[in-house]
């Protein structure tokens, strides 16, 4: 056995928890989860359906487990784990599954088909087969945790010169963009880029809010390569600046696998460091409406709008009714796509794909099924709370000529707060008028 | 017929035994503690998990494979009926007349809709690519201990059989795919506490509740 496999192979047994066993043992093997994959729906074969590529791993887990697979290993197809195996498991876990769940909702026994998916990303991550953008990526955010006085000084000139475009936009003189704030009540953490900092910083502003921004970005590639001591050590440095700053609150801007990572598994990973509340921008967005603390014309968007429920905010995190409140408030003309909430399609752009340039052909393809859906809607702005979900669906956009506005529910209320002055992007007159896509009958 | 009984007997105390040794291993495994603040709520996601969430309209799957859906339901009901059935055996010539009936045209029919999955296992492209030869094995076999069974009840001939088969069908139960039975659980009440701590499932969780 070679020290990969061995590698490997240690690192399933590590995970092999009463979660994890029971996912490997409870498929019957009815095939009913084939078509709540978007990859099967956009080609349907055999080795799209959830429970095929879970047997993956778990003929080579019967093969380590199960001493009748091991004596009768054509009775259940069991597999000792060699470099063929672990690559095909690689490729299946990093470019056939997003990670939605959307197969675990529709199994009738509720198999947790990503649970092992991500099995197999942390094995191909300790063994090294692991795609080697995402480790990088992962690696640069830790090092930039380690020092981030590096690059401090860049980033605070940038966020001088977002403050005279947010001055600009609200017409507000003593409109701010404060960073490292002691005390303050919210840190907000954005994702790289002005566009997750100067909406929100609108929207923060007018409310009044106590915030401060955090200096670190909200993403997390530890998460898509599932190996825990990366996740932790880049969530680590948001953790610390918390604790330093002493907020009470950690806001998470509109993004999918970031919101799930530090609602869901940091308050697990950090058990007695970590006593915040975490809550999404689309969360914030909602309250502010509700409790009038931002004031938003019902009439400002008058165009056909609707929502794209990103995976891991709506199945995988209970985000449900928040960013349809918020929408209802302010658009005329709401539009659900079928299905929705829980049962929506995943984009197909989760689970780190997105950044995985040699699977795009796969991952356009695989992301048929949503264009479809919104085509179907007819309506002309796609709202996503999440970043992938917006690069996805604007390449699909792009792909399938849907003749659609992407964009996040933030810039969409800044647009309904009617400031003397459009969010960049958005000073086009016609973006969001009720203009229509002909809806096939 | 008291050795075929003996037989049945000491198959079902392996199968039982062996199912025992499958619960205590997956037990033995550890349990992750959820420290995370909790969204919805974790026994109402359980509930929904084993009652309104098995039903065929809750999800999207069993409503697009709806008679795929329910052929199993049947299925299924018709195993446990056999289970149950066989247990009794010694008290049958005790059974009023209309519950033996009932029990044969609840078996007749659970050995029909395996027979029918068996097929569909050979027939059915997607689910010839994911059966094992387990599979097979395991949904001839349990069509079989139904249908000898629910025949047991009104032709004396099949009453040996029925013994036979029904040591086999029990003490393979552990061996192969039909330990799911135990897994089941397992599986949908982590489905219910990971779904419920989440506000996900049960559905209609109100705006305001969504907003604490």
């Amino acid at each position: 056995m070679t020290e990969t496999i061995e590698l490997a192979l240690k690192t399933l047994e590590a995970q092999l928890n009463q979660p994890l066993e029971t996912a490997l043992e409870a498929c019957a093997r009815c095939g009913i989860c084939a078509e709540a994959c978007h990859y099967y729906r956009a080609e349907p074969k055999v080795e799209h359906i959830p429970a095929y590529r879970a047997e993956q791993l778990r003929n080579v887990y019967r093969y380590e487990h199960d001493f009748i697979s091991r004596l009768f290993p054509v009775w259940t197809r069991a597999k000792k784990l060699d470099e063929t195996t672990l690559a095909n498991l690689t490729e299946i876990a990093f470019s056939q599954c997003t990670l939605c769940r959307r197969c675990t909702v529709n199994c009738p026994l509720g198999v947790d088909t990503p649970l092992m998916m991500r099995a197999i990303r942390a094995m191909a991550t300790a063994a090294g087969t692991a795609p080697e953008i995402l480790i990088m990526l992962a690696d640069a955010a830790i090092e930039k945790g380690k020092d981030p006085s590096f690059y401090k000084e860049m980033f605070l000139e940038q966020i001088a010169d977002m403050e005279k475009q947010l001055r600009d936009i609200t017409g507000d003189e003593n409109a701010t963009i404060p960073v490292e704030k002691q005390g303050a009540k919210i840190l907000y953490v954005p994702l790289a880029g002005a566009h997750t900092i100067l909406p929100p910083a609108v929207v923060f502003n007018a409310a009044q809010e106590d915030w401060t921004l955090s200096i670190f970005e909200a993403s997390n590639y530890g998460v898509f390569l599932a190996d825990v001591n990366r996740a932790k050590q880049v969530a680590k440095r948001i953790v610390d600046e918390a604790n330093r700053l002493g907020v009470e609150e950690i806001v998470i801007s509109e993004c999918g696998h970031a919101y799930a990572c530090y609602r869901w598994d940091v308050p697990n990973w950090f058990a007695g460091q970590f006593d915040f509340k975490v809550r999404s921008l689309i969360e914030v967005l909602a309250g502010y409406i509700s409790d009038g603390k931002i004031k938003v014309d019902p009439t400002a968007i008058p165009g056909s709008v609707t929502y794209h429920d990103s995976c891991n905010l709506a199945r995988n995190g209970g985000l449900l009714e928040e960013p349809r409140y918020v929408l209802k408030s302010i658009v005329r003309d709401f539009r659900e796509m079928t299905p929705n909430k829980a049962e929506a399609l995943c984009c197909g752009g989760g689970g780190g794909i997105v950044a995985l340039a040699e699977y795009a052909e796969r991952r356009i393809a695989a992301g048929k099924p949503k264009a479809d859906q919104i085509k179907s809607t007819g309506a002309r702005t796609v709202v996503a709370a999440c970043e992938n979900c917006r690069l996805q669906i604007g390449d699909l956009n792009e792909h399938y000529n849907l003749n659609i506005h992407v964009t996040a529910l933030t810039d969409l209320v800044v647009q309904a707060m009617r400031l003397p002055k459009p969010l960049p992007g958005m000073e086009a007159e016609h973006l969001f008028e009720g203009e229509q896509v002909e809806v096939p009958r | 017929m008291l050795i075929f009984q003996l037989l049945a007997l000491v198959g079902l105390a392996a199968g039982l035994f062996g199912i025992y040794l499958r619960y205590a291993e997956t037990k033995r495994r550890a349990l992750p503690i959820d420290k995370s603040p909790v969204k919805g709520n974790i026994p109402h996601g359980i509930a929904y998990a084993f009652t309104t969430g098995m039903m065929p309209w809750a999800k999207e799957s069993t409503r697009i494979h709806l008679i795929a859906y329910l052929r199993g339901i049947g299925f299924h009901i018709g195993i446990f009926t056999a289970i149950g059935t066989v247990i009794l055996s010694p008290l049958w010539g005790f059974l009023p007349p209309l519950l033996s009936s009932t029990l044969f045209w609840v078996l007749i029919p659970g050995a029909l809709l395996g027979a029918a999955g068996g097929l569909m296992r050979l027939a059915e492209h997607n689910l010839r690519g994911l059966s094992l030869p387990d599979d097979h094995f395991a949904v001839w076999l349990t069509t079989l201990f139904i249908a000898v069974t629910g025949l047991g009840l009104v032709f004396e001939a099949f009453v040996v059989p029925m013994y036979i088969v029904s040591a086999v069908t029990f003490a393979y139960i552990p061996l192969g795919k039909i330990r799911h039975c135990l897994y089941f659980f397992f599986s949908r009440t982590f489905f219910g506490k990971f779904f419920g701590r989440r506000a996900v499932f049960p559905h209609g969780t109100p705006y305001r509740e969504a907003l604490k």
